[in-house]
C-alpha cells in the first residue's frame, strides 16, 4: 500500500510537469491563430476584422503567469475553453464527440494485435525451427517496416476499391442513425475491419518477437524440464508453466500501448477518414488552436499516466518480487 | 504439487477470446459488400448532390454565418446576398436586390429589394432585415469602417451612407449575406450562437440527418424561385485529406469537388470520359514572388526587375502548375481583371519576359557584378537569398525550385526553405523573411490587389504584425490613385486610376508577379447536368465561393 501511495505522489508530480509543458509549448510556436486564419483565407478576409476576431476568440494578452494560473484552475474544473478551429464549440465537446471512435479503433487493434502476436510468439518459441518460427517473424517484420501510409492506402485500394469487400471511409454508413441495434453495430464493425487490420499488421510483429524471445529464455528454465519429466501434457507446460512466466514484459508493453491508444492513430484516421481525435490534433496544431491542442494533449498525458499507474498495480499482483524492497 | 497453485483457467480464456475475435472478424467480413457506394448511380430524380469536404474530418452543427468556422454551405445554400458576383465572367446577378443605384457623389448606395422573398419560416424579407444584418456584423465582427449609416427608406429600399466616397463598397455590401432580424434579435450572444436550425432565404435551408461525418440540406419550402430548386437536396461528406476524398470522387460517389487531384486527365477523366470533367479557369489571385523590400538589395527596383527577368514563367506554369496557370505580365493583373488590363503596356513588357542574358546585364548595371561564377553584393559577399514556402504546398515548392535553378544561371544561390506554413506566415507577418511565394488579395476589381502590394497604408515596420503587404513596399503616388479609384463613381474615371496604377507597378515592380492561380473544380454529370464550363462560364467550379449559389440553382438531376 505504501508503495502505491509513493507511486501516486510521483504520478501527481509527473502530471503537473506535463500540464505545465502543455501550457508552455504551444506558446513558443510562431504566429497566432488569427493571423494564421487570415493567411489561410488568402485575401478573402478584411484586415480590420482581425482585432474583432481576436476579441471574439477571447485570446488574452494577460501576463503569462496569470494565464497559467487560470489554465491550471480550468484543468481541474474540467473547463478546457472554446476551440478556435471549431468555434464556438467547447473543447470538451470536440474531444468528447470523437474520442470514442479513437478508443474503439485503437483498442480493438491493440487487443487483437497483442493477443494474436503473443499467441504466435508462444507457439513459435515452443516449436523452434518450425514453419511458424522460421517464416512468420521475418514476414511480419517485413510488413511492419512498410511506411504505414503506403500500406494503409494499398489495403484500401485492394480490399476497398478493387474487391469492394469493405467500406472505404467513415465509422458507419452515411445516413444511418446511431443506436444500439444489430444493424448499426454490424455496420460499425465492417467499417472497423480495414483500419484496425492495417494497425494490427504493422504492430503484430513486435508482439510476436518479444513473446517468442522471452519464451525461449523461460523454456530453458529447470522447472520446465522438471514438468516435462513429470510427464505433463505439452500444451499444459507451454501455457501454464512457460507462457505465464514469459508474459510479464508483454503486460508492461500492453499497459504502455493502452495509454497511447488515446493519442489516436493519426495516419489511419487520415487514410480511412475515420472520425477520431488524431486528425483533429493535426488540425489544431496547424490552426494554432491552443485550447483544443492543450485539451487533446491533456487527455493523452492523463491516459498515459493512468495506464502506467494501472500497470504498476497489476505488476504488484502478478510479480511478487516487485513488492519486496 | 506445484501445478495446483497455478490459476487453472487463464490460458483457455485467452484462447477463447482469440477464437471469438477471429470468428467475429470472419462474420463481419462475410456480411459486407457493396456498402461503400452510397449514392453512386442513383438517377431516380431524387438523388442528392453530393459534395466532399477534404479539409474537415468531422462537422459541427454550427450554421452561424458570423462564425469563421460555420458549417459548409451556410453562406452558399442557406443565406443569400443582395447580388451575386461571379469571378468567372465578372458579372453581377441581381439576387435579393433587383436594382441598385450609386449616389452622384459616391457617398451612398441604395438597393431595392426583391418583392415576395420569404424566409424559410414563412416570414417576409424586409429592409429591416438588411439594416439589422449590417448593424450586427459591425457589432460582432467589425469591418465596414466607411459605413456611416444603414437606413430602411421603406419596406423594400435600403440606403447605405458612407463617410467618404467609396465605390468599391458595392462589392462588399452586395455580396454580404442577409440574416432574419426576427430570429437573430432574440439571440443572446450572436457570436457564440451555433444556429443549429437556420432560417434563411436560400434554396436549401432544412438540415437533416446531421452527423459528425455527413449531413443533408433539403429544400426551403418558401424559396422565392422554386423553378430553380431542381435538385432534391445537398449531401455533405467529411474527409480528412485529399487522398480519401479523391478516392470517393474517382469512384463516382460524389458529384462535385474542388480538392486538388494530381494528374486529373488520367486519374479522373479517363475513368469515364463521357461524364467526368474538370475546368480550372484562371480566376484566382495573382501568385507573386515577394521580395522583402526592407532588406538590401531587394529595396532596389532594378534588382527586383532583374531577378524577375531571370525567372522562366512558362516553365513554372507548365511544370510546377501542370499547365493549369497563366503566366503573369508586367501589369501585375491576374486574368480575372482582363477588362482592366492596359494591353499596350502588357505588350511592351520587358521585366516579366524570361531572358537570362538581360537579367545578368541588368544586375551588372545595378552594380552587382559576377566574379568566379558567383554574383557579388556591393559589400563583396556572395549574392544569396532564401525562398520560403509552406511545406504543405507541393506545387509552390516546385515553383520555388524552378526559380532557384533560374537564379543559378545568373550566379545567385537561392535556398528553398520549406518549414510548416505557420512558421512561414509568421515570418511574413513580422517581415523577417527574405523572399517567398505569396498569394494576393482577390476582389471584384483590381483595387484590393494594388492596395495590397503598393499602398503605404498597409506597410508595417519590421517586427510589427502585417496582415498584407508582407514585402513592405509603399508608394505615395499609388495611395493617391487607389483613393481616387475608390472615390470615382464612373467606370471611365476608375479606368484612369487603374491605368495609372499599372504604369506605376511597371515602374516600381513592388513584387515579382508569377502567374494567375487557377480555381480547381471537377464534376461528374452522370447524376446532375447544367455545370458551368468554359463555353458557359456563368460561375466557377469552386463550391465555397459567392458564385456557388448560381451553380446550385442551375443544376438539374438526371432521370432514369
Amino acid at each position: 500500500m505504501r508503495l502505491i501511495l509513493r507511486n501516486l505522489g510521483f504520478y501527481l508530480l509527473a502530471f503537473w510537469a506535463s500540464i505545465t509543458l502543455n501550457f508552455v509549448l504551444p506558446r513558443f510556436m510562431p504566429g497566432d491563430p488569427v493571423s494564421r486564419m487570415f493567411a489561410q483565407a488568402q485575401g478573402t478576409m478584411q484586415p480590420d476584422q482581425i482585432a474583432q476576431l481576436r476579441k471574439l476568440f477571447g485570446l488574452d494578452n494577460r501576463p503569462l503567469w496569470e494565464q497559467y494560473v487560470s489554465y491550471v484552475k480550468s484543468v481541474f474544473t474540467g473547463d478546457l475553453g472554446i476551440s478556435i478551429t471549431r468555434f464556438p464549440t467547447p473543447v470538451t465537446d470536440v474531444i468528447g464527440s470523437q474520442i470514442g471512435w479513437t478508443l474503439l479503433l485503437g483498442g480493438v487493434a491493440l487487443v487483437v494485435a497483442a493477443v494474436l502476436g503473443n499467441l504466435l510468439g508462444i507457439v513459435a518459441a515452443w516449436r523452434r525451427g518450425g514453419v511458424l518460427d522460421s517464416a512468420f517473424p521475418p514476414l511480419l517484420i517485413f510488413v511492419g517496416s512498410f511506411p504505414y501510409f503506403w500500406l494503409a492506402m494499398g489495403a484500401l485500394y485492394l480490399f476497398g476499391v478493387s474487391l469492394n469487400w469493405f467500406p472505404l471511409r467513415h465509422a458507419y454508413d452515411v445516413g444511418l442513425t446511431p443506436g444500439f441495434n444489430g444493424e448499426f453495430l454490424s455496420n460499425v464493425g465492417t467499417h472497423l475491419v480495414l483500419p484496425a487490420l492495417t494497425i494490427v499488421l504493422v504492430s503484430i510483429g513486435g508482439w510476436m518477437l518479444g513473446m517468442r524471445n522471452t519464451m525461449i529464455a523461460t523454456a530453458a528454465e529447470d522447472y520446465i524440464t522438471m514438468a516435462e519429466a513429470k510427464g505433463l501434457s505439452p500444451s499444459r507446460i507451454m501455457f501454464r508453466y512457460a507462457a505465464r512466466n514469459a508474459l510479464l514484459p508483454s503486460v508492461t508493453n500492453f499497459g504502455m500501448a493502452l495509454g497511447f491508444v488515446v493519442g489516436g492513430a493519426l495516419l489511419t484516421e487520415v487514410v480511412f477518414a475515420y472520425p477520431g481525435i488524431g486528425y483533429q490534433l493535426l488540425m489544431a496544431v496547424q490552426g494554432l488552436d491552443y485550447p483544443l491542442m492543450q485539451g487533446i494533449f491533456l487527455t493523452i498525458t492523463a491516459a498515459v499516466l493512468i495506464a502506467n499507474f494501472l500497470v504498476d498495480l497489476v505488476y504488484v499482483r502478478l510479480d511478487p518480487r516487485v513488492r519486496v524492497r | 504439487m506445484a501445478p495446483s497453485r497455478i490459476p487453472p483457467r487463464r490460458p483457455q480464456v485467452v484462447l477463447r477470446a482469440v477464437t471469438a475475435t477471429a470468428a467475429a472478424a470472419l462474420v463481419l467480413s462475410a456480411c459486407t459488400g457493396g456498402s461503400g457506394a452510397a449514392g453512386a448511380g442513383d438517377t431516380s430524380g431524387n438523388q442528392l448532390l453530393t459534395i466532399p469536404r477534404e479539409d474537415l474530418a468531422t462537422f459541427t452543427r454550427n450554421f452561424n454565418p458570423l462564425s469563421p468556422q460555420a458549417a459548409p454551405m451556410t453562406l452558399q445554400a442557406v443565406y443569400e446576398p443582395l447580388a451575386v458576383h461571379s469571378m468567372a465572367d465578372a458579372k453581377d446577378t441581381p439576387w435579393l436586390a433587383t436594382t441598385w443605384e450609386q449616389a452622384k457623389d459616391g457617398r451612398s448606395l441604395t438597393f431595392t429589394l426583391r418583392e415576395g422573398v420569404k424566409w424559410s419560416d414563412g416570414q417576409a424579407l424586409t429592409a429591416d432585415d438588411v439594416v439589422y444584418t449590417f448593424e450586427l456584423q459591425k457589432k460582432v465582427l467589425g469591418g465596414f469602417d466607411y459605413l456611416d449609416k444603414v437606413t430602411a427608406v421603406d419596406a423594400h429600399t435600403v440606403k447605405f451612407s458612407f463617410n467618404k466616397a467609396f465605390s468599391t463598397a458595392f462589392y462588399e455590401i452586395s455580396g454580404h449575406y442577409i440574416l432574419p432580424k426576427h430570429i437573430w434579435s432574440k439571440v443572446k450572444d450572436p457570436a457564440k450562437f451555433t444556429n443549429p436550425n437556420p432560417v434563411g432565404t436560400g434554396p436549401y435551408t432544412q438540415i437533416e440527418k446531421f452527423q459528425s461525418q455527413s449531413y443533408e440540406l433539403r429544400k426551403n419550402p418558401d424559396y422565392w424561385q422554386p423553378a430553380k430548386q431542381q435538385i432534391a437536396g445537398i449531401q455533405m461528406l467529411a474527409f480528412s485529406g485529399n487522398d480519401s476524398a479523391n478516392i470517393a470522387f474517382t469512384n463516382g460517389e460524389v458529384d462535385w469537388t474542388q480538392s486538388f487531384i494530381p494528374d486529373i486527365e488520367k486519374s479522373f477523366v479517363a475513368k469515364d470520359k463521357k461524364h467526368n470533367h474538370y475546368w480550372f479557369p484562371a480566376t484566382g489571385a495573382m501568385i507573386n514572388w515577394q521580395l522583402n523590400t526592407t532588406k538590401a538589395p531587394f529595396d532596389d527596383p532594378a534588382v527586383r526587375k532583374a531577378l524577375s527577368m531571370a525567372v522562366d514563367r512558362d516553365q513554372i506554369t507548365k511544370v510546377a502548375m501542370n499547365g493549369y496557370a497563366e503566366p503573369a505580365d508586367c501589369t501585375g493583373l491576374a486574368r480575372t481583371y482582363d477588362k482592366w488590363r492596359d494591353t499596350s503596356l502588357a505588350a511592351s513588357c520587358t521585366w516579366t519576359k524570361d531572358d537570362t542574358d538581360a537579367a545578368a546585364k541588368a544586375l551588372d548595371a545595378a552594380g552587382y557584378k559576377e566574379s568566379g561564377g558567383k554574383r557579388k553584393l556591393k559589400n563583396g559577399k556572395n549574392f544569396t537569398l532564401d525562398i520560403s514556402v509552406g511545406s504543405a504546398s507541393s506545387d509552390w515548392i516546385s515553383v520555388a525550385n524552378i526559380i532557384k535553378q533560374d537564379l543559378a544561371k545568373v550566379g545567385i544561390t537561392a535556398t528553398v526553405k520549406t518549414p510548416d506554413w505557420s512558421a512561414v506566415s509568421s515570418s511574413y507577418n513580422t517581415g523577417t523573411f527574405d523572399t517567398g511565394i505569396v498569394w494576393s488579395n482577390n476582389g471584384a476589381t483590381p483595387y484590393e490587389y494594388f492596395r495590397g502590394v503598393m499602398s503605404t497604408k498597409m506597410v508595417q515596420p519590421v517586427g510589427k504584425q502585417a496582415t498584407e503587404n508582407y514585402h513592405r513596399f509603399g508608394d505615395k503616388k499609388a495611395d493617391k490613385l487607389i483613393d481616387a479609384f475608390a472615390a470615382a463613381t464612373s467606370e471611365s474615371a476608375q479606368r484612369r486610376q487603374i491605368d495609372g496604377l499599372q504604369e506605376l507597378y511597371n515602374k516600381d515592380a513592388p513584387v515579382v508577379p508569377l502567374f494567375t492561380g487557377p480555381e480547381w473544380g471537377a464534376y461528374t454529370n452522370a447524376r446532375f447536368t447544367g455545370w458551368p464550363t468554359e463555353e458557359n462560364p456563368y460561375a466557377t467550379l469552386g463550391n465555397r465561393n459567392g458564385s456557388t449559389i448560381l451553380v446550385l440553382t442551375s443544376l438539374k438531376p438526371v432521370k432514369g
